[in-house]
Parts: structure tokens; C-alpha cells; sequence
């Protein structure tokens, strides 16, 4: 009997042991949740996704379920499972842009996760603008998004190019403080017969055209005179897209179409980074994805050659309020936010919240999201002071002086004075549609930059008016970081 | 069972319930959609609009350069399976050496799917990478433009397209010709009548009806055309190659313009009505003279 009873407090105590060791490496203790995030077809950010996931199931025991979704497929997936209260996903990936259609079914984030040393840590553009939407926060960043510029170093630096192209242009070979010079560099080594072009940008209609345009534009129509007043009048929700710093803007976007590798205007961003890392050009612009694609041996002949820096601007900015060039005594840059960097939320229907917003806080810590960045193929780019600040993180990619001018760039482009952010309102796709459309027509020449953005304007007004002008208006300047209108 | 036996019901109306379910019911509130502006982002509560979205589509330049874009690629692509078609279903029946092989090698496209066959395309049409370009750079000719100008995009949608039904057309061609009396041939060689006149004399005609029916199912499959457009092109340079069906897809599931989609559909009926009732009725005198 006393064996017996030995026997059996032998076993419980053993069980105990066991199952307080099993919750003291699951914590918090998820054993038995599936969380399954939408996201868009990898490598891209699906690829981040799955290390986070690895993370957070190694952490919680929890697991992750990522869910693919083509880019063109991904917002009529997520918006189809929110308006029918699906609970098909416990996580959406999703644009900044498609925030405004997402907010009436997204849950909001935990109060006790917007503070403290991580939440600190975002860069302020993401965690006081593009994360926050009418003062309440809805998603996390899980990527940062600003449009910079690389260039070909060995080509920059060799004398002889620098001889002839001061000779050519009469000033030195550097990275452009200008879209002019940008687009003369582009010219100056455009040279087929050596199977070398100019410059790379995205071209093709659902190929992340829109955003390279916007890019060109930003520099002209961006004026810190009269905030907010890029893509719509602040006070009027009159669109702005065809006034002459837009125009300006397409005029220079076609140049450059004609100064890249054959059949340029079929590039998607993908298209960009291949002619940049096989070396087929001198400078491009676009997302930090280049310089680390780039900089990586495996997947770049121009390894160890690569440049960065902000983004060209101008001295010459349209005021959209006086309807006049205001001239600046120097050049100023305005740093494009295009897409704004992926973010990722929980819907309010999902079964998991708890869990959910937990995979959130590891997929989006400093440790976990800064190996995503320096990862090549993951669609990281830095968001977080962290990011930026740790060289000894990007050595593992970069050369001294590549890792110096990249997280220069990025951090001088996030923290500018002048960073233009991104459209963000209600009705997204049906505003940024017509764009491509007539992008498309001006850039195979079939109508002029003129009269194709002023198609554009036609049909945002038309969009406001339906969507309710006085709705979108406030939507648009809360998304500019303006007050709301009296 | 007696005809006027009330069991009857018990086996008729659960079949006609689920019909009415699963077909007039969507087709009823899809019409009803029609005459409401509706949309689903941004949110907009449904208002009356009667015919405005069926107006507002009549003089939309976009709707009807989907129409033309899709009529062409029909008709061409349409016209093209016929011809190629029945020119290897001929030469297949006339018994060729390995016509069992070609047979089966002649049928593989029909049998992928479309997307994956527009994905290939789009790999061979790629301006850097695809192999097509590349033969013309070894040849030291230029790129051509086949996907980013509007005109050779329509082509090399149109070139897929044949590519990947003509043999729809061979399969359903090979079946009506193995079906035809030999004794009317005998009898044309005993006339001496050329192969020429035999074909124009009893071969074409004889298929007429069997023709007729293919390229109606054709026409109407073509005129539905999206996936290989959606994957090729996504409707660009521009809206060049936009159909009516990606046309209605951008409105429906992009924009959720719920309403006027819904009206696009109903007009896009209404098209391939006219263009089936037209066909039928220009074949109709044609098709009663071989009764």
C-alpha cells in the first residue's frame, strides 16, 4: 500500500515537473493556436512573415499559417473576408493605403503595446502617421517604405567617366541633387552597344508603376508652404494631379522611360532590381529591396559597387494655394513614402486577438524585424531607429561604406524635412486605377502628359463628389497629418 | 404511376427549387443590383439609380474599347482556330503517318489551364528574359515591343489564344469528318472530281452544321475571355488589351462598384445575345438548305 501510494505521488510530482517546464517554454503558452495570416505571394514579405512565425512558435508554441495571396489578389481577399465578417484570417498583411477601407473591421492594438522601449523604437513617421488612423492605432508597420536612389559606384568613381561627363554637363558626376541631373546621368551612360542603360524604374501598369511616378512628382507638387497639398487641396479636396508640377513630374518619368534597357515600360519593381544587380545600369530608384539585392554576391554582379542616396528634388516647388512655382534658395529633397511599408493587423472577427496581436509584437521587435532587414528577398526595410543605427547588423551585407550611404539614405529619407507621404483614402484602388491607366496611354505616347493627367483629375474629382467630398476631405487630411477642418 | 398522380410533385419541385436557388435567384438580384449605386469600399448605403449606371456605361469610351478589344480577339482568334482546325483535322483524317501521336501531342494545350498557358507566354514574351527577344538579338535584329505596345500585345493575346483552342476545334472537326459517308466520295471519283472540288463540293458543306456549332461555342467561350488577358497584360499598355469580363473583374473586385458591375454584366448579355441570335440567323438559310 505504502509503494502503491509512493508509486503514485512519484507520478504526479514528475507531471507536474514536466507540464510546468512545458509553460515555462511556451510563454506565453499558445499550444494549440493556428494563427493564419494573409499575405501576398513570397518571397516578398511572406518570407518575413514565416521568420517571424518561426519565432513565435519557438516562443509560445503557437503556430502561424501564412496564407499567399498574388499581389493584384490580395486586397479583393482581405476586403472580401472583412465585409462578409469571415474569420478566415486572424492577420491581415496589407498596404497603408487600403487602411481607410480596412478600419471599420480591424481591432484595435492592445493600449499596453503603445509603449515602451520597442514601440519607441519605430520611426516616428510610421508609429505617429502611417500607423495611426483618425488618432487610433490599427495596424503595426512590419516594413518601411521610402523610395531612395542607387547608383553603380565604380562607375561614378572612375575618372574618366568623370572627365567626360564634366566635360558633357559641365558640373561633377555625383549622385543627382536634381531630377535634371538625375536624368542627364541617365542619358551621359546610356550606351546599348555595351549593354549598358541609363536607369530603371517600374513601368508597367500594375507593376508598382504609380509609386515611381509619384516619386518624380513629389519633388515638384510637395511644398512645405502649403502642407498636405500633393495629391488634393487640403481645403477643397480639389485634386491636384494635373497642375504644372505634376505635369513637370510625368514629363520627367517618360524621359526616363526612354533611358533604360529595352522594353523598360514592361518593368515591374522586380524588373528594376534584376537590371540593377546584373549591372545593366548606372542609377535607379526605388525601394531599400535594390541596395540590399544588390549588395548580395549571390544574387548581384555589381556586389560591393553599390550607392545610395536620397531621392532628387527641386528648388521649384508648385504651391497648389497660390497656383505658382515658389522658389527655395536650395535644392530640397522631398523623400517619397511610396506604399508606406507593409503593415499588419488583426480583424476584428478573428478568434485568436490575444495571440494574434502577441505574433505581432515578435514578428515586429527590434531582434526579429532587423533580421528580416538585412535578409535580402524578406521586403524588409528598415522602420525602426534600430534598424538604421546598428552597422555592425548590415556589415553581414554590406561593405563600410555601402552599409554608411544605405542606412544614410534610408534614415535621411524617413527623418526629412520635407518627406512626402503617401495617398491614403477611402476608395484607394478606384483613385490609384485611374492613374495607371492614363499613365500607360502617356507613356506609349498615345496622349500627352497634359491632357492624361488631366483625365485624372476629371475622374478624382468625379470619385470624391461620389464618395462624398466633405467624408474624403477629412479622410485626406487626417492621412496628411493635418488637423481636421472646422 | 398515374400522370395526374400528386407524388409527381414530390420529385419535380425540390429539383425546381434548387434551379431557382442556385441560377434565378442570383440572376434576379443581380439584375436588381444593377439599377442601384452600390458599393462595398468605401462603405455607401444602396440608392435607386434605375438606368443611370446603364447610361453612364453607354458613354463610357472605356466599355466600349473592352467591346472592341474583346470582338477582336474573338473573331480573329475565332476565325484563325477555324481555319487551322480544320485544315489538321482533314490532314488527320486522311490518315498521315503518326497521326495517332500527333493526335494526342496536337490536343495537350487544350488540356492547361489557361492561366498557367498565359504564364508560359508571358515568359516567352518577356522583353529581357524571353527567348523570343533573345532570338532576334542573336540575329542582331531589335527588341520588339510584344507586350508593352498595345497592337502587338493584342497579337501575342490573340497568337495564345489559337494556340491554346485550336485544338478544341481539330477534336470537334476530326469527330464530324469521321462521320461522313465514304460512298459520296466514291462516287465523286468516279466523276473524276478533283480533291479541290470534293472538298468545296461535299466536305464543307456536309460539316456545315457540325462548323457552325463549333464556331458558335468558340465565339462565346472567346467573347469570355480574362484569365490569359488578366496574366499577360493585366489589360494594359494602358486599356489596349482590356476585355469586358477584366473590365467587369477591375470594377467588381477591385473597386467593389457592386451596381455597376452588375449593369455591365447584364449589357455584356445582352452583347453576346445579339451576336449569338445574329450568327444564328445570317447561318440559318445556309443550315435549312442541308435538311
Amino acid at each position: 500500500m505504502l509503494r502503491r501510494t509512493f508509486l503514485m505521488l512519484t507520478t504526479s510530482l514528475a507531471v507536474a515537473c514536466a507540464a510546468s517546464q512545458a509553460n515555462a517554454a511556451c510563454s506565453p503558452d499558445y499550444s494549440g493556436v493556428t494563427l493564419t495570416v494573409a499575405s501576398q505571394t513570397g518571397p516578398y514579405i511572406a518570407s518575413a512573415l514565416k521568420l517571424g512565425a518561426d519565432e513565435w512558435t519557438k516562443k509560445t508554441c503557437g503556430k502561424v499559417n501564412v496564407v499567399e495571396f498574388p499581389w493584384s489578389e490580395l486586397y479583393p481577399k482581405i476586403v472580401t473576408s472583412l465585409t462578409a465578417s469571415d474569420a478566415t484570417f486572424d492577420l491581415v498583411s496589407f498596404a497603408p493605403a487600403w487602411l481607410p477601407d480596412f478600419v471599420p473591421y480591424l481591432s484595435e492594438m492592445p493600449k499596453a503595446m503603445q509603449s515602451g522601449k520597442d514601440w519607441d523604437d519605430v520611426e516616428p513617421a510610421y508609429r505617429e502617421r502611417l500607423m495611426v488612423w483618425e488618432g487610433k492605432i490599427y495596424s503595426q508597420s512590419m516594413d518601411g517604405d521610402v523610395h531612395t536612389y542607387t547608383y553603380r559606384t565604380d562607375l561614378f568613381s572612375d575618372p574618366k567617366e568623370k572627365d567626360a561627363f564634366k566635360a558633357k554637363y559641365g558640373y561633377d558626376l555625383a549622385p543627382p541633387k536634381t531630377w535634371k541631373q538625375y536624368l542627364d546621368i541617365a542619358e551621359f551612360f546610356q550606351r546599348p552597344d555595351k549593354g549598358l542603360w541609363g536607369t530603371a524604374e517600374a513601368f508597367r501598369r500594375g507593376g508598382q508603376q504609380f509609386w515611381f511616378f509619384f516619386s518624380h512628382a513629389a519633388a515638384y507638387t510637395n511644398n512645405p508652404n502649403y502642407p498636405g497639398a500633393m495629391f488634393f487641396d487640403p481645403e477643397t479636396m480639389d485634386a491636384q494631379i494635373n497642375n504644372p508640377g505634376w505635369v513637370k513630374g510625368l514629363e520627367e518619368y517618360i524621359r526616363a522611360s526612354k533611358l533604360g534597357p529595352p522594353n523598360a515600360l514592361n518593368f515591374s519593381f522586380g524588373e528594376v532590381n534584376a537590371a540593377v544587380a546584373g549591372g545593366q545600369v548606372a542609377e535607379s530608384i526605388g525601394w531599400g529591396d535594390t541596395g540590399v539585392i544588390a549588395a548580395d554576391p549571390k544574387q548581384s554582379k555589381i556586389s560591393g559597387k553599390v550607392g545610395s542616396a536620397v531621392l532628387p528634388g527641386s528648388d521649384e516647388i508648385w504651391n497648389a494655394k497660390t497656383k505658382k512655382w515658389d522658389k527655395f534658395p536650395a535644392v530640397l529633397p522631398a523623400p517619397f513614402m511610396a506604399f508606406g511599408g507593409w503593415q499588419i493587423a488583426v480583424p476584428k472577427v478573428g478568434k485568436h486577438q490575444e495571440a494574434a496581436w502577441d505574433f505581432v509584437k515578435t514578428l515586429t521587435s527590434p531582434e526579429v524585424s532587423g533580421q528580416a532587414a538585412i535578409t535580402g528577398g524578406t521586403g524588409v526595410n528598415p522602420y525602426r531607429k534600430s534598424h538604421t543605427a546598428n552597422l555592425e547588423l548590415w556589415s553581414k551585407i554590406f561593405s563600410p561604406q555601402e552599409a554608411k550611404e544605405y542606412l544614410g539614405a534610408q534614415a535621411d529619407s524617413i527623418n526629412g524635412k520635407n518627406v512626402a507621404l503617401d495617398m491614403r483614402l477611402p476608395g484607394y484602388f478606384s483613385y490609384t486605377e485611374v492613374v495607371e491607366i492614363e499613365l500607360g496611354k502617356a507613356l506609349a505616347g498615345q496622349t500627352t502628359p497634359q491632357a492624361a493627367l488631366d483625365a485624372v483629375a476629371k475622374e478624382w474629382n468625379r470619385l470624391t463628389d461620389e464618395f462624398g467630398r466633405a467624408k474624403q476631405l477629412a479622410a485626406y487630411r487626417a492621412a496628411m497629418g493635418l488637423p481636421p477642418k472646422n | 404511376m398515374m400522370r395526374n398522380d400528386p407524388i409527381k410533385h414530390v420529385f419535380i419541385w425540390p429539383a425546381v427549387l434548387v434551379v431557382l436557388a442556385i441560377s434565378i435567384f442570383p440572376l434576379i438580384y443581380s439584375f436588381t443590383t444593377s439599377f442601384l449605386s452600390y458599393r462595398l469600399i468605401p462603405p455607401i448605403p444602396p440608392r435607386v439609380v434605375w438606368f443611370g449606371n446603364y447610361v453612364t456605361l453607354l458613354q463610357e469610351p472605356r466599355f466600349w474599347n473592352a467591346i472592341l478589344t474583346t470582338t477582336l480577339i474573338a473573331f480573329i482568334a475565332v476565325g484563325l482556330q477555324y481555319v487551322i482546325g480544320f485544315g489538321v483535322a482533314l490532314a488527320l483524317n486522311a490518315r498521315v503517318p503518326g497521326e495517332r501521336l500527333f493526335r494526342v501531342a496536337l490536343l495537350l494545350p487544350m488540356l492547361l489551364a489557361p492561366v498557367a498557358v498565359a504564364l508560359v507566354a508571358r515568359m516567352i514574351f518577356n522583353p529581357t528574359m524571353g527567348p523570343l527577344n533573345q532570338l532576334l538579338s542573336t540575329f542582331g535584329l531589335a527588341n520588339l515591343p510584344f507586350l508593352t505596345n498595345g497592337h502587338w500585345a493584342l497579337g501575342c493575346i490573340i497568337a495564345v489564344e489559337i494556340w491554346q483552342w485550336t485544338p478544341f476545334v481539330i477534336l470537334m472537326m476530326l469527330a464530324g469528318l469521321q462521320t461522313l459517308p465514304e460512298d459520296v466520295y466514291e462516287a465523286a471519283e468516279l466523276e473524276n472530281a478533283s480533291a479541290w472540288q470534293q472538298f468545296w463540293g461535299i466536305t464543307f458543306p456536309m460539316m456545315l452544321p457540325i462548323s457552325a456549332a463549333v464556331v458558335f461555342i468558340r465565339l462565346i467561350e472567346s467573347y469570355k475571355i480574362m484569365d490569359t488577358v488578366f496574366v499577360m497584360t493585366g489589360g494594359g499598355p494602358g486599356v489596349d488589351t482590356e476585355t469586358l469580363t477584366l473590365f467587369a473583374y477591375q470594377e467588381g473586385f477591385k473597386k467593389f462598384n457592386l451596381g455597376y458591375t452588375s449593369a455591365l454584366s447584364f449589357l455584356f448579355l445582352i452583347a453576346i445575345t445579339i451576336i449569338g441570335v445574329t450568327y444564328l440567323a445570317l447561318l440559318r438559310p445556309h443550315l435549312e438548305k442541308r435538311r
